[in-house]
Formats: structure tokens, C-alpha cells, sequence
């Protein structure tokens, strides 16, 4: 009896353990580490939204783009920067549909909250984002863009042509304007809106001001369109509000912290002798242009060189005193053949290397020959660059000074009201406001008078300082200003989109890739490229002569 | 003895004769009395007299062992008392005394393979031959012959159908693929079973703080102590492992720890282990070049001082050293001005060797203690070992406690329990990988430096650096600090209740628990961390229960036996993790204090997270056995998994097989068997947790916002459980008394509905999708061979030789989606298409883009490479992918030699791997640093023609077109200096002799799509040269390819068996002594740079493992010695 017992006791205790350890197997998936998307607030997707847009405005208009805009050139791994050495390798746009994605989720949840503040945002970071996928490649998935969730069907999408993308994103940002232009809103979230911080009359000037950069880049390939919504917006200011002052600038802070919230050249997180700030040398395009017009901004951004170069008459002479170096000409002749190098830049204060030369880690006579490194004779950019984060390190979206620019243009057209002198006036002010150099606004400009589209354009090249992928859209619109390609350039033309990235799209949604590069038009620099090539023209491009 | 088995009888039949004989002449019902029962062991197979066999009264702590004439005498209590005989490698024996004062015994050999009982599925012991699927079984002393840290080590070129790579020293990770790699989504590794408790060991077990400071913590599976393991059974496919379900898919390794063995008196076997392993080759690079861009030679400079060598042109191109030149270099003299003094530029070719220390130690110490008398059966095993590598201040160690328990409580309820605690850790372990690497840069120190001058490194802000750029190696080995302690219990309690002769009832209660604690320190030096070097700490813990049980029923009828099996599983796992460290690159308030607080709060990297997940199983086996002919095996299970959606949340899967011995109806005697066999089984296969419903995730704050996103990944919300499909068909022979063994198996696998991420267009919105999809066919040969062709009284030879063949394709994937990208490294990609008209569809493929040529076909440069311009005259790759590899081995061969002559036996296993490639990381490296003396070595010396450009040159590269031209690997033609028939060249300034040019032509293409030439390129005067230095083809993946095919002596060992005669006099049951090596490398086709090929796989921690690809896995061969000396008392 007694083992009996025991057993039974042995056994019931198994089966009550056996039924204690059955787990609900619903709960049990219920995901603890992440928040679930139907309780979140749709405001804490802003700020990642707007600081993803943020990086890519920096990472095109302070990276490649910049050395394409002439701005600044590399001294060393430069062949991207400088000479638009791309191929199919490289610029994926997997990095701006991200953007889309969650601005897409955003969007939803603003419309299924009701919240018209929130809508119009969505629209407008919509809009920005889309433009820049039109503007740099020209066709792409749109319509039938960032669809996965809803089924396979939506796993290869079709390419929109780059038109419709821009009559689309227009057609969005005057839906943002209406959606923005009441008194009240609800679920505001002041510290999650980076940009404007809940400021919906700011962001109903964004709105408006995108849709001028965007009517006005349709230009050329449809004139009619662009006149008639630029008019509208230049007509109506009451209905169409724009940025006109820096003050409403939409600018982007960096926090500085971490590598990944700083400023992309601060030498506080990189400290490699090759870094990112080192390497980056002022272009002598800007630099001899900027000090043409005795450009105060010039002092914002760049360096005075460390040691200034002094011819000395003689020969074999080359000393440094009082912090000047005297070189005779035949070392430098010397020196010249032996690196292969151009030119001496005697300059006492601002020295650029100049656009696109094979020698530009020799240049000037530098005693440290290797790529990327410290120049005494070469202009670095300006201290601030080193930091982390600071009131000039800003992400630029768009500025006052542009849309001054983009008035002047229309003005000159004669599509919107006001003279074009006086919005290119208040397009250089915003932008020396913008680079708290106003004050020299007066000086300034009888020595840098309206002068025409050249002007305005010149001007406006100026004025995207580390915002250069404007400038880059600009001159494909206009040829404007009218750099030339230096002789390491890969072709002797400046490159008018990016490739189609292979491993992304054309691996992976081949059919529709291949039709949009049929669609391409080959230019006679295209090389030993297909039609998906740097120099092949996007439908925007396509008949209108521009650049070249 | 209660065994109705007729072959049982046909093989024990000389000593089932005694007994009957015995019983027979000695009734049962005799008078109970206690005597003296004496008598003779005897071998059964040559009549030699055994001495120091244990002779034993069951049940009681009588015991004794025979003298050296193999005589015994014992005292009996009563004629119901059972004696037991056993001694090592001879069949245990036992019989009841009746009233005899006298038994003589004839002890058999115990005989492998015929009547094998091994463990299969839920730890049931079966005889092989019933079984239809075939298992592989490796005994201890093969597992503990040579010391390895990692179990898992000790089987390569053991088993068939295994493929093991590791990817450097002790405790680093180990992989094991059974069957070859059938899911695209994991790292493929079996599942591992000891003693029943299932471990998970995955190869991703990957961290490390700080920017670019990865370490390999080694996997689970090396938390098992090797000495304490009795045996292991793989059970490679499907219809063996059914039982086990869901994480059966990859195979399943039994692993059983050692028990007392019943009837012992208390032993205590103790065994030393001591390797050393000395570095005996080294990646290969170069010795000739000190450092710079350009070879300068006095003839360039006007003079025999050569410019200074500056340490920050990171590059292996610079003056030849040991010639007499004279240079500037970092460590110069300063003269009384200052100026540095020049100082000849001598090479320093052992510079790794002196970097290194001179071995490496690993010390194997286990106590082991069992004991089966009286109630409580137990074995109690102690085992420490104690490791320091190559690398200068890295270490590992491990303690590792085990007992196993079982005693009777009543007649017919037994409990047992195993349980095993484990601590491993390290002071230091070295990060892999690019980067804090002492490796890496010790590699990367130039040959004009000695390396020993880096050895006082200094401190702060003022570490030791050739320049900036450069690591210290000596700093990385010694003040990047990567500690971590393991603990891990794991263990079961068992009661088996025999209710009846045929009842039985068992229920088992097992768990695996972990706790891990990982911790970097990093002193400031490290140019990756440049504020203040960096902290981090993190903590990891894992949990898994199981509760299961199994009721069964067995009868034996004359002609046939059934044996039915029902039971249950409960598994419930959670984990969890919390991470602490700075951001990289943002460091520490104060250097060398490591603590959280030193972290600048707003440079805190910080996260946790949990998991949780159960499966409910229930399941059911029949076996029926017929005559000692046919074996039946049926099972089914049915799981019910929280990590499915609720609708597909249940899953049945069925097996069966067959086992058919022939040789039984054929009447072939017994020694001979034929065994077919065959099998069919399916096994369903859940997920991971929380891979439902998507969440947000955190993107870090920016100031006071707080970021959240939408991850990329898109998940399915309508997941079906994945399902293998397998048949396997197998025949095994045995014959002439087990002097002849083979066994052969053909297997197919069909897996499908696989949940794998694949790869969508970005403008989809996401960067992939997690479909439930595909059908992928894998089918393979397992043979091995087995003989024993002398075997004489001194002398025995054991040959067994294995083969293994596996090819998995890719038949289906989702709809829409082509491929599936594995990995990309070094310009290589391995992707998985579909089947199709022109892709083969095997899984392992490599692509790269090959040197890009003119497509033109009316040109008459048709096919030649199309260089590209300026610096880059060389070779581009061209737009499109070509398959160029697979990272598969052909087959893989395994030979085991054992040698015995009388106490002395001589072990070998070799392992051949043919076939496959892989990609070398560290060759592109090493090589764009022009380090490599492969790179020297592919240069081609047009001879007299060198030097200069000339017709005659472009004539005799035309001439050897084939090579130079047309073949895909790019040659440089020309070299250093005018030995290698080095060109002029003058980028330096000035005119040095080391130009190199890529043959092929410049040109573009007219809208038309016409070439254009612009200039050839083929050595004629006008064509480009280049350095050397550039002479590296970058972009070319084919550049870092490898042939994988390797032979290694995995194995070899002398070990003696010190006659029991002399044990004896020392008071010991046994004492063997043994000297060993182990993993020498004794061949490779590609081994020009010098990296084994079986380093070639990445433990990464996204939890996938890329298999062909070497990234700084460049521990230095070793030729290991080892010692062990094993005794029991």
C-alpha cells in the first residue's frame, strides 16, 4: 500500500507539472522588445522621417554633389567626388524609399486619425522625397511604389515616368497647402517636429516654396505648366504663403552625440589623419569666385590657408619666414614637372584646388605628398566643419534665399510679380542672414549686382553651399553657371543623373528597370556605357538642348 | 539474457551453450548457501588467459578482478547470487552460481557493428540492424584519443554526410552541416541532445564592443565537456530524427554521457591532457619590399640613399630590402641637428613568428568517479581546462562539473538524473575579423620593421604607431580586453516505472540554462576609439525546459515482436538579453575606468530585449519486428508551436521505414549480415518567435525627439510551418566475422514551404520579405567502408573509410522572386536562382563580375579587356554577373587507420575535402596593400622584352593571348624592378624601373554601339604603365578566389596500454598513455597565400553563417603535440 501510494503521489505530481508547464501559446508571441504600430503615436515616426531626409540632403549637397558643383574636391579616393567616376555599383536609392516607407506609415495613420496637420506633412515629406528620387534618376516606381504589404503583385513595381512623378508631387503639396491652412489641429507634437517644431503656417510655406522649385524645374520641358503654377502660388500669397525669410528656413539641427547624429566631416568621431574633414579640400572654382565678389561668406566656410605661397626672385630659394613660404620659379617649375602638378596659387588667404586635376594631392607645392592629408598651401574648410553639431551645421532642405532666386527667375519670365533685381537682392540677403553674415549685405551687393539669369543662377550656386544637389538640377536646366569639366573628369561633360543601382533594382525588378532604361536617351558622352549611364537624359532633360 | 531474439543466440551461441550447459547441470532449485566459487576467464576468440577482469556478485559490493593467469575466486552469498564479468573490450557476461564452486569463462571480444545497440530518437537504445534509416555512432575512445576544446572537432573525418569548419583556434566557432545546407534562413546547424536535453548551438554567437571590435565567443555546444562523453549518434536525416520534430530538420547529434557501468566497484579514472601547438606556416606575405608606393633604386635617385620610407603610404611597394639601400625610415637616428639619420633597409621575415608566442598550450585535467554498488548507481567528473593561444595574452578556460545518478527506489521504479554545470570564460579573447585584430596588424607591420620594436607600446595618448593609420598589434593583444564567463546547467530527472514485463512508463524532466556575461575594455590607443578607448558590458540568458513522457508497451512473440510508444513534450524557452556600452566611437569620460557611469549619458548604446516560446508536442512510435528478418518503424507527431499563426499553429508529420536483413533469409550464418533499408519521413519546422506581426523599431533619439521606424523587413502574418520531405535508401554488409563492413546510403530531401527572407526592390518599400515559400531539392551518397585486413594474435589493422556527396538546388521560390542573395564579400556574391534553363540551380554558387571586355563582336579587339583610363588603366569588371564558383565541396573522403601491435595501437584519420572554393578577404587586403606574395608571384616577366615597350613586346603578348588576354584572371605584366621586368614609370617624380601594364586596349563605345579604339594597350610603345603598386585588380572578385580542396591528418596517435600485469603492480585497473597530433594540413591545391580553406565560413550575428568566405581568419597553421595519460584506480 505504502509504495502504492508513493507512486501515485509521484505520478499525480508529474501530471499536475505537466498541466502547470502548458503555456498560452497566443500570448507567448505577443512581441515584448518593439512597439506595436497600433498604439504608437504616429509622432514618434516624424523625426526620423525629416533627419532621414536631413542626411540625404548632406550626404548628396556635401558629398558627390559638391564636387560636381566644383564647392569642394577631394585629395585623395577622389575619383567619385571630383570626376563623377559612378557606375551601376553605387548611389542605390534604397536609403530614400526607407524615407518613404515610414512617411507612407505616417500618412496612414494621419488619415486614419483624422489629424490634417499631420496629412499635410506626409504629403510634403512625400513630395521632397520623390522629388529627389525623380530629379536624380529620372523614371521610378511611384504609383505602385511601397506596396509590398498589399500583396506580390506589388513585389516588381512598374516605373512611372518622371513626369507624372512631378505633376503628382505637385498635386500633393497643394493638397499639403490646403490641409495646413487652418487655425487648430490636433496631436501636435512639438518636440518630435524637428523641422518646425508643430508650426503649421511653416510648413504651409514649405509646402508652397517646394512647389516652386518644383514648377520652376519643369521650366524648359513644359514652360506653360510651370508659368501657370507658378503663377499661381506668386498671385495668390495669401492662399500660397512661401518661405521668404531665413527665419523660416527649413533647416535640420544636428544633436552631435554620436557619430551617427554629427556632422559627417566633425573630427571628434573621426580622427584618422585621411578623415573626412582632411580630406575635403575648397574647390578653386568657388573659392576665386567667391573672392571675385569679396564674399564675406567665404570666411564661413573655408580656412585661410595655413602657409601662403610668395614667389622670390632668384633661384633655388625656398623658405619659410614669418609663416610665409618664398619659393623661386624654378622650384617650382621643378616641382611642378616632377608631380605632374598645375599652377601655383600664390593667393595670401584663400587657396582651391582646382576642379578636377589629376594632381590634387600634390597641389601647390604641398611637402606632404600623400592622398588626403593635411595642405599648408590648401584652403580646409573652416574650423566649424570639425565640430559635431553647431548653429551653422545645419541639414538645408530649402531656404528663403532659394525661393528669392526662384522668384527672381520667374520674375524675369514674367511669372510672378515684383522685379527680378529685387528678389535677387533679398535671395543674396536671406542667404547671408542665413550664414550670419547680413550685416555685409550692403557692401555686398553693389559689388555683385542683378545681372540676369547668369546672375541669378551664379548667385544661386552660391547660396546651396553644402546643399549643392540644387545646383546640380539647376545646371542641367540651364548650363548654368557655366563650369568646365577639368581633365581627370571621367568624360569631359558633367554627369546629368545617377545609374540605376544593379543590385537593387535591375537584379531584383529587371523587367521594369530595363523598360525605364530604354525610355533613357544616350548623349554622346555615354562612353562605354549602355543607356543607363550618368550621361544619358531623363524624359525632364530629353529635347530641350540642356546643358549640352 | 531474457532476449527472445534468435540471432541473439546464432552470435552468442558459445556462451548461451555454457549457460544452458550450466543451468542445466546446476538446477535452480538447489540449496541456498554461501561458498567459494572459483574459476578461469578465458578469451573466447584465442583461449588466452584475461587478467584484470572485474568479477562481481550483482547487486552487492562483492567484488574482485583475476590474477595474472585470469583466476578468480569469489565468495558467493547464496546460488541465486548473479557473478558479472566485464572487462574492457570484451562482451560483459553474467550467470547464476546454482551450487558451482567452479565456472570457467570464456569472455567474447566485443564486436562492432553486428548487433550493435546504439541510442536513437528520445534516447531509445535499439539494435541497428532494426533500424531503416541509418545513424552514425563515434564510442569515447575516438572522441578523447586527441584532446579537442570543441567536441564537435573530434568528428571531423569520422562521420559520413558531416561537414565541420571552425574558424580559428579553441573556442572559437565550430559548424556543423549535416546533409548539406538545406535552409536559406539559418545557419543549418543539428540540433544536440545530451543526455535528452536538447542544446541549440548556433554559430552567431558574434559581439564585441566598440567600432570594429568583433569577437567569436565560440557556440554552446562547446560548453560540453569531451572527456565526459560516452558516445555519439548522428542521426543525419529526417526518417531518424522524425521523433524530434521541429529542429530535426538539420539532423540531430546524440550526445550520452558517461555512466557507471553496473556491477563496478568504485573507480576514479584520472586523465592528463596537455597540447602544444606550434605555429609551423603563415599567410604569405611578402619579405622583399619594404613599405612605400614606389621601389626606388639608387639608379633612380642618383645615389645610394634612397628617399625617406614613410610609414604613412600604407602599401608593400617600396625600396627592395636587404640589397644594400639605404633610407630615411621611422626609426631613425636623429643627428646632433635633429635630422634623421638613414639606416639600411633590411627585411624582418619572422616577424609574425615574433609576434606570436612560441605556442600554444592547452591542459585537459578530468577526475572521474563511479561507482555501481549497491542502490545508488553514480558517476561523479571533474574536468578543467586551461588554454593560452598564440596570440600574446589570450586565453580560455573551463570547469565543467557532471554527475550522473540512478538508483532503484522500488523494484520497478527507477530514478535517474545527469546533470552537468559548466563555466567557460576567457580574460581575453582576440576580435576577429578587420580591425582591432592584433592579427591583422601584426600582418600588416612592413617587413623593414621589426615588430618587437612595437612591443613597449606605451600608453594614453602616445601608443606605439608606425604612424597614424596603423594599429599597434602589441597594444590590440594587450589593452583590447575582451572578457566573458558562461555558465550553463543543464541536466534531466528521470523516473522509468516498469510497470509491467511490458508496461513502462517514463517521464523526464530536463533543462538548459545559461548565463553569460560579455565585457570588452578598451584602453585609449585604438585609432577607432579615439575618445578615451571604450567600455561595454552585456549580460545574456537562456532558458529551456522540457517536460516529457512516454508510455510503452513491448511484447515478444515467437515469430515476431511489437514494441508501441506513446508520449508527450512540453518545451517552453525564453532569453534574454541587456546590453550597456558607449556609441562607437564616442569612448569614455575618464581613460581606464571601466564602468557604465564613465559613459557620456548621451553616448550610451543601450538595449534589451526578451523572448519566449513553446511547442506542445504529442507523439507515437510502433516497431515490429518479424523474425529477425523484416523491422518496421512507424512514428507520427504533432506539434503545436506558439511562433505560428493560430490557424497553422498545428502540424502532423509522419515516418516510416524498413529494415529487411537478407542475410537471415539466405541463411548466410552468422557472420555475415545484409541489411536494405529504406525510409520515409517528414518533419514540419516552426519559426522564431514574434515573426508574425511586425513592430515598431527604435532609431535612437535625436536630442529630445524619439525616432521610431518601420522596419524594412515585411513579415507574413500567415506563416505555415516549413516541411521536409526525405527518402533514404541504405544497404549494410558485414562479413567475415566483422573483418568486412560497408554501408551505403542514397538520400533525397525535399524541403518546402520554407520561411526565408529574400531580397525585394526598394521601391517596394521594404528591403525584403519573409515568405513561406519555395521547394528545394537536396539528394546525397553516405558510404563508408570498414575492414579489418590483419588480424592476428599481435596484430590488428582497422581501415574505415567514409564518403560523403550532397547537392541541394533550388527548384521553387516565390512567386516573383528569382534568387536569393546569401551573402556579398570581396566582389563575390553567393546567390541561390532558381533552376532554369540557364542556372543550375545549386545552392552555393558564387558570382562575381569578370574583367569587362569589348562586346563588340566586329571589332577586331573582340573579347579583349577593356582597361579603363589614367590611373585606372586596368582592368574594370564588367556590368553583369558570371558564376565563377561554388562554395561546396565535390565530396568529402574520411579515413580512419588503427594500427595495434599487442598493448600498442597507432592511430590516423585523414579527411580529403575535394572540390569548392571560397573567397578570401584578407587575400584582397593583404594584396591592395601589395602585402601578398601572391601578388609577386602571379606577375608575368616578359624576359628579355621586359622593361621596355616595345612591338616585339605587343607581339609576345598577342602570342600568349590565351593566358594574357583572354583568361580570366587578370595578369600583370612587369613588376617591381627590372627583375621582374619591371617598366618605366614616373608618378613618383622620379623615373623608377617599376611599371607594370594590364594588356588589353582603351576605347569607348558610339551610340551605334561600335568600339572605338583609343589606344591599345598590349606593351608597344604609348602604352600606359603603372606601378606595381596599383597592380592589385580591386574590383575583380576572381582575384580572391580559392580552390578549397584540402587533405588534412585530422588525427594521429601512439597511444600504449600498459599491460594489466604492471598496472596491477601500481595498484591500477588501467593506465594508458598516448602522444598525439591533431588538424596538421597536408596539402592544399590553392595554398599560395596560405589560408585553410576550412576557415572559409564567417559566424556573423545576424544569425545567418556565410559559408565560403574568409575574413582574417589567419591563426597560423600549428603542428600540435599532445600528450594524455589515462588512469583508473
Amino acid at each position: 500500500m505504502y509504495k502504492i501510494k508513493n507512486k501515485l503521489i509521484i505520478l499525480l505530481s508529474i501530471l499536475t507539472a505537466l498541466v502547470s508547464s502548458c503555456k498560452d501559446l497566443d500570448e507567448l508571441n505577443i512581441n515584448p522588445n518593439g512597439v506595436d504600430p497600433k498604439n504608437a503615436d504616429l509622432n514618434l515616426l516624424l523625426p526620423t522621417i525629416i533627419t532621414g531626409i536631413g542626411q540625404n540632403v548632406i550626404n548628396l549637397g556635401f558629398g558627390d554633389l559638391a564636387g560636381v558643383m566644383q564647392h569642394t574636391q577631394y585629395d585623395g579616393w577622389s575619383s567619385s567626388h571630383n570626376d563623377f567616376d559612378w557606375d551601376n555599383r553605387g548611389h542605390n536609392w534604397r536609403g530614400y524609399y526607407d524615407i518613404l516607407r515610414n512617411d507612407d506609415e505616417y500618412h496612414k495613420k494621419a488619415i486614419e486619425g483624422g489629424y490634417n496637420f499631420h496629412k499635410g506633412v506626409a504629403l510634403i515629406l512625400k513630395a521632397y522625397t520623390f522629388g529627389y528620387i525623380a530629379d536624380l534618376w529620372g523614371d521610378a516606381p511611384y504609383t505602385q511604389a511601397l506596396k509590398a504589404e498589399d500583396g506580390t503583385e506589388y513585389f516588381k513595381p512598374v516605373y512611372d515616368p518622371q513626369k507624372d512623378i512631378y505633376h503628382g508631387i505637385l498635386a500633393d503639396l497643394d493638397t499639403a497647402n490646403m490641409l495646413l491652412s487652418n487655425n487648430s489641429y490636433k496631436n501636435i507634437n512639438k518636440v518630435q517636429d524637428v523641422l518646425y517644431h508643430g508650426d503649421a503656417g511653416k510648413w504651409r510655406k514649405f509646402a508652397n516654396s517646394l512647389a516652386l522649385r518644383y514648377y520652376m524645374r519643369l521650366s524648359v520641358k513644359e514652360p506653360q505648366f510651370a508659368e501657370a503654377g507658378i503663377k499661381k502660388i506668386t498671385n495668390n500669397p495669401d492662399i500660397y504663403p512661401v518661405i521668404t525669410e531665413a527665419d523660416d528656413d527649413a533647416n535640420v539641427s544636428y544633436i552631435g552625440t554620436s557619430p551617427s547624429d554629427s556632422w559627417p566631416s566633425n573630427t571628434v568621431f573621426d580622427t584618422s589623419p585621411t578623415g573626412n574633414y582632411i580630406r575635403t579640400k575648397m574647390c578653386k572654382t568657388l573659392v576665386d569666385t567667391l573672392q571675385n565678389y569679396n564674399d564675406p561668406r567665404l570666411g564661413v566656410w573655408a580656412n585661410k590657408v595655413t602657409i601662403p605661397l610668395v614667389l622670390a626672385p632668384g633661384t633655388g630659394v625656398d623658405e619659410i619666414i614669418n609663416g610665409k613660404r618664398y619659393v623661386s620659379q624654378d622650384i617650382i617649375d621643378e616641382y611642378n614637372a616632377k608631380y605632374d602638378s598645375v599652377g601655383v596659387d600664390f593667393d595670401p588667404e584663400y587657396v582651391g584646388i582646382p576642379a578636377q586635376i589629376f594632381s590634387a594631392q600634390f597641389y601647390n607645392l604641398t611637402p606632404y605628398l600623400e592622398q588626403a592629408v593635411f595642405n599648408p598651401h590648401v584652403s580646409q574648410l573652416n574650423d566649424i566643419y570639425k565640430e559635431t553639431a553647431g548653429p551653422l551645421l545645419l541639414m538645408r532642405l530649402m531656404s528663403a534665399a532659394e525661393v528669392n532666386f526662384i522668384l527672381s527667375e520667374a520674375a524675369l519670365y514674367g511669372w510672378a510679380p515684383g522685379s527680378p533685381e529685387e528678389h535677387y537682392n533679398n535671395g543674396i540677403r536671406q542667404s547671408m542672414i542665413a550664414w550670419g553674415v547680413g550685416d555685409q549685405y550692403d557692401d555686398y551687393i553693389k559689388g555683385a549686382p542683378y545681372n540676369g539669369l547668369e546672375s541669378i543662377i551664379l548667385q544661386k550656386w552660391i547660396a546651396s553651399w553644402t546643399a549643392a544637389a540644387e545646383s546640380w538640377f539647376d545646371y542641367r536646366r540651364t548650363g548654368l553657371p557655366a563650369l568646365k569639366t577639368g581633365e581627370s573628369a571621367k568624360v569631359p561633360a558633367f554627369p546629368l543623373r545617377f545609374y540605376y543601382n544593379n543590385d537593387n533594382e535591375i537584379a531584383l525588378n529587371t523587367e521594369n528597370a530595363n523598360a525605364a532604361i530604354e525610355k533613357l536617351e544616350r548623349t554622346e558622352y555615354a562612353g562605354s556605357d549602355g543607356n543607363n549611364s550618368a550621361w544619358s537624359k531623363t524624359w525632364l532633360l530629353q529635347g530641350t538642348g540642356l546643358p549640352y | 539474457m531474457n532476449n527472445n531474439y534468435p540471432k541473439y543466440l546464432t552470435k552468442h551461441l558459445p556462451f548461451v551453450a555454457i549457460l544452458v550447459l550450466s543451468l542445466l547441470i546446476n538446477p535452480l532449485a538447489f540449496a541456498q548457501n554461501p561458498h567459494i566459487v572459483t574459476g578461469t576467464v578465458t578469451s573466447a576468440e584465442d583461449n588466452t588467459t584475461l587478467p584484470g577482469v572485474s568479477v562481481a556478485i550483482k547487486g552487492t559490493s562483492i567484488g574482485t578482478i583475476t590474477d595474472v593467469n585470469g583466476k578468480y575466486s569469489i565468495k558467493v552469498p547464496d546460488n541465486t547470487s548473479i557473478i558479472h564479468f566485464s572487462f574492457i573490450g570484451f562482451d560483459t557476461q553474467e550467470l547464476m552460481v546454482g551450487d558451482k564452486t567452479t565456472i570457467d569463462i570464456k569472455l567474447k571480444p566485443t564486436m562492432e557493428n553486428i548487433d550493435e545497440v546504439v541510442v536513437t530518437a528520445l534516447g531509445i537504445k535499439r539494435q541497428e540492424k532494426s533500424l531503416g534509416y541509418s545513424v552514425e555512432n563515434v564510442k569515447s575512445e575516438e572522441l578523447s584519443r586527441v584532446a579537442h576544446e570543441n567536441i564537435l572537432n573530434s568528428l571531423s573525418g569520422k562521420v559520413s554526410g558531416v561537414v565541420i569548419n571552425s574558424t580559428g583556434g579553441p573556442g572559437s566557432s565550430v559548424s556543423m552541416v549535416i546533409r548539406g545546407a538545406t535552409s536559406l534562413s539559418t545557419d543549418n546547424q543539428p540540433l544536440f541532445v545530451v543526455d535528452g536535453v536538447p542544446i541549440a548551438s548556433t554559430v552567431n554567437n558574434v559581439g564585441g564592443f566598440g567600432n570594429d571590435n568583433r569577437v567569436d565567443y565560440g557556440n554552446a555546444i562547446s560548453d560540453i565537456d569531451p572527456e565526459s562523453i560516452e558516445s555519439i549518434t548522428i542521426l543525419k536525416g529526417p526518417s531518424a530524427a522524425a521523433l524530434y520534430g521541429t529542429r530535426a530538420g538539420n539532423g540531430v547529434v546524440l550526445i550520452t554521457t558517461k555512466k557507471a557501468k553496473e556491477g563496478d566497484n568504485m573507480k576514479i579514472t584520472v586523465s592528463t591532457n596537455t597540447v602544444f601547438d606550434m605555429p609551423s606556416e603563415f599567410i604569405n606575405v611578402q619579405n622583399k619590399f619594404a613599405n612605400g608606393y614606389f621601389s626606388y633604386r639608387p639608379e633612380n635617385v642618383g645615389g645610394g640613399i634612397l628617399p625617406e620610407i614613410k610609414m604613412n603610404e600604407q602599401a608593400g611597394a617600396g625600396p627592395e630590402c636587404d640589397k644594400g639601400y639605404w633610407a630615411v625610415q621611422w626609426n631613425s637616428p636623429l643627428d646632433a641637428n635633429g635630422v634623421p639619420i638613414p639606416i639600411p633597409i633590411e627585411s624582418h621575415p619572422n616577424n609574425i613568428k615574433n609576434f606570436l608566442n612560441d605556442y600554444a598550450i592547452t591542459s585537459t585535467n578530468t577526475v572521474a568517479l563511479a561507482s555501481s554498488k549497491g542502490v545508488v548507481n553514480y558517476r561523479a567528473n571533474y574536468t578543467n581546462m586551461i588554454y593560452k593561444g598564440l596570440i600574446p595574452n589570450t586565453d580560455l578556460n573551463k570547469n565543467n562539473f557532471s554527475l550522473t545518478a540512478s538508483s532503484k527506489l522500488w523494484d520497478k521504479l527507477t530514478i535517474s538524473t545527469d546533470i552537468n554545470f559548466g563555466l567557460t570564460g576567457a580574460d581575453n579573447r582576440p576580435a576577429t575579423n578587420r580591425g582591432a585584430n592584433p592579427l591583422e596588424w601584426a600582418y600588416k607591420t612592413p617587413t623593414n620593421v621589426d615588430i618587437r620594436d612595437l612591443r613597449d607600446y606605451g600608453s594614453g595618448s602616445n601608443v606605439l604607431k608606425l604612424a597614424e593609420g596603423f594599429e599597434n598589434p602589441y597594444f590590440l593583444a594587450y589593452e583590447v580586453n575582451n572578457s566573458f564567463d558562461r555558465y550553463r546547467i543543464y541536466g534531466n530527472i528521470t523516473a522509468l516505472w516498469e510497470i509491467t514485463k511490458n508496461i513502462s512508463f517514463k517521464a523526464r524532466y530536463l533543462l538548459n540554462k545559461s548565463d553569460e556575461v560579455r565585457e570588452t575594455k578598451m584602453a585609449p590607443g585604438y585609432s577607432k576609439e579615439p575618445n578615451n578607448g571604450t567600455y561595454g558590458i552585456g549580460t545574456s540568458k537562456g532558458y529551456e525546459r522540457n517536460w516529457d513522457f512516454l508510455a510503452t508497451y513491448k511484447k515478444d512473440w515467437s515469430n515476431f515482436n511489437l514494441n508501441v510508444s506513446v508520449g508527450g513534450n512540453l518545451l517552453f524557452q525564453s532569453g534574454s538579453s541587456i546590453s550597456n556600452s558607449a556609441k562607437p566611437g564616442t569612448g569614455l569620460t575618464v581613460p581606464n575606468l571601466y564602468t557604465i557611469q564613465n559613459i557620456n549619458s548621451s553616448n550610451l548604446n543601450y538595449y534589451n530585449s526578451r523572448y519566449e516560446k513553446a511547442i506542445n508536442s504529442v507523439y507515437g512510435l510502433i516497431n515490429f519486428g518479424w523474425k529477425d528478418i523484416v523491422y518496421i518503424d512507424l512514428t507520427a507527431r504533432n506539434d503545436w508551436s506558439s511562433t505560428l499563426p493560430a490557424e497553422n499553429r498545428s502540424y502532423f508529420y509522419p515516418s516510416a521505414s524498413l529494415s529487411f536483413l537478407l542475410s537471415n533469409v539466405l541463411n548466410m550464418g552468422s557472420a555475415n549480415m545484409i541489411k536494405l533499408r529504406g525510409g520515409w519521413a517528414q518533419v514540419g519546422n516552426d519559426t522564431g518567435p514574434y515573426r508574425l506581426v511586425p513592430v515598431y523599431g527604435n532609431a535612437g533619439q535625436w536630442g529630445d525627439a524619439t525616432r521610431l521606424y518601420k522596419q524594412s523587413g515585411l513579415l507574413s502574418p500567415n506563416l505555415l510551418p516549413e516541411q521536409a520531405t526525405s527518402v533514404e535508401y541504405g544497404i549494410d554488409v558485414n562479413t567475415f566475422f566483422n573483418r568486412l563492413r560497408f554501408s551505403g546510403t542514397y538520400y533525397t530531401v525535399d524541403n518546402r514551404n520554407q520561411i526565408l527572407g529574400v531580397q525585394l526592390a526598394a521601391s517596394t518599400g521594404f528591403s525584403g520579405v519573409q515568405i513561406n515559400a519555395g521547394l528545394l531539392k537536396s539528394d546525397g551518397w553516405e558510404i563508408t567502408l570498414g575492414g579489418t585486413p590483419v588480424k592476428t594474435d599481435d596484430w590488428t589493422w582497422d581501415l574505415n573509410l567514409n564518403f560523403t556527396k550532397n547537392k541541394t538546388i533550388i527548384k521553387e521560390l516565390a512567386e516573383g522572386v528569382d534568387f536569393i542573395e546569401f551573402w556579398d564579400n570581396a566582389r563575390v556574391k553567393s546567390i541561390g536562382y532558381v533552376k532554369d534553363d540557364t542556372h543550375d540551380g545549386l545552392v552555393g554558387n558564387l558570382y562575381s563580375r569578370e574583367i569587362r571586355r569589348v562586346d563588340d563582336e566586329n571589332s577586331p579587339y573582340y573579347g579583349y579587356p577593356l582597361l579603363g583610363s589614367g590611373l585606372e588603366t586596368k582592368w574594370q569588371s564588367a556590368e553583369d554577373y558570371s558564376k565563377v564558383g561554388n562554395y561546396n565541396p565535390d565530396f568529402i573522403l574520411g579515413l580512419q587507420s588503427a594500427l595495434t601491435f599487442k598493448n600498442l595501437t597507432l592511430n590516423l584519420t585523414f579527411d580529403w575535402r575535394s572540390g569548392g572554393q571560397y573567397v578570401s578577404q584578407t587575400y584582397r587586403y593583404i594584396s591592395e596593400a601589395v602585402l601578398s606574395q601572391s601578388l609577386l608571384d602571379n606577375l608575368v616577366n616578359p624576359g628579355d622584352l621586359g622593361g621596355t615597350p616595345s612591338d616585339e613586346l605587343k607581339q609576345w603578348v598577342l602570342d600568349h593571348s590565351d593566358e594574357l588576354l583572354f583568361s580570366n584572371d587578370p595578369k600583370a605584366i612587369g613588376g617591381p624592378t627590372p627583375d621582374y621586368g619591371g617598366f618605366p614609370e614616373s608618378f613618383s617624380g622620379y623615373t623608377v624601373n617599376d611599371g607594370f601594364f594590364a594588356p588589353g586596349v582603351v576605347g569607348h563605345y558610339d551610340d551605334d554601339g561600335n568600339f572605338i579604339l583609343e589606344h591599345e594597350n598590349l606593351g608597344q610603345p604609348g602604352t600606359s604603365f603603372l606601378p606595381y603598386v596599383l597592380s592589385y585588380p580591386w574590383d575583380i572578385g576572381r582575384a580572391n578566389l580559392f580552390d578549397a580542396d584540402y587533405i588534412k591528418l585530422r588525427e594521429i596517435s601512439l597511444s600504449y596500454h600498459v599491460p594489466s600485469k604492471i598496472a596491477q603492480r601500481i595498484k591500477m585497473h588501467n593506465l594508458d598513455v598516448s602522444l598525439y597530433s591533431r588538424n596538421i594540413m597536408l596539402w592544399t591545391k590553392d595554398s599560395g597565400f596560405g589560408v585553410d580553406p576550412e576557415r572559409a565560413f564567417q559566424a556573423e550575428s545576424n544569425g545567418r553563417f556565410s559559408q565560403g568566405v574568409e575574413r582574417f581568419n589567419v591563426n597560423p597553421w600549428v603542428i600540435p603535440i599532445g600528450f594524455k595519460v589515462q588512469f583508473t584506480f
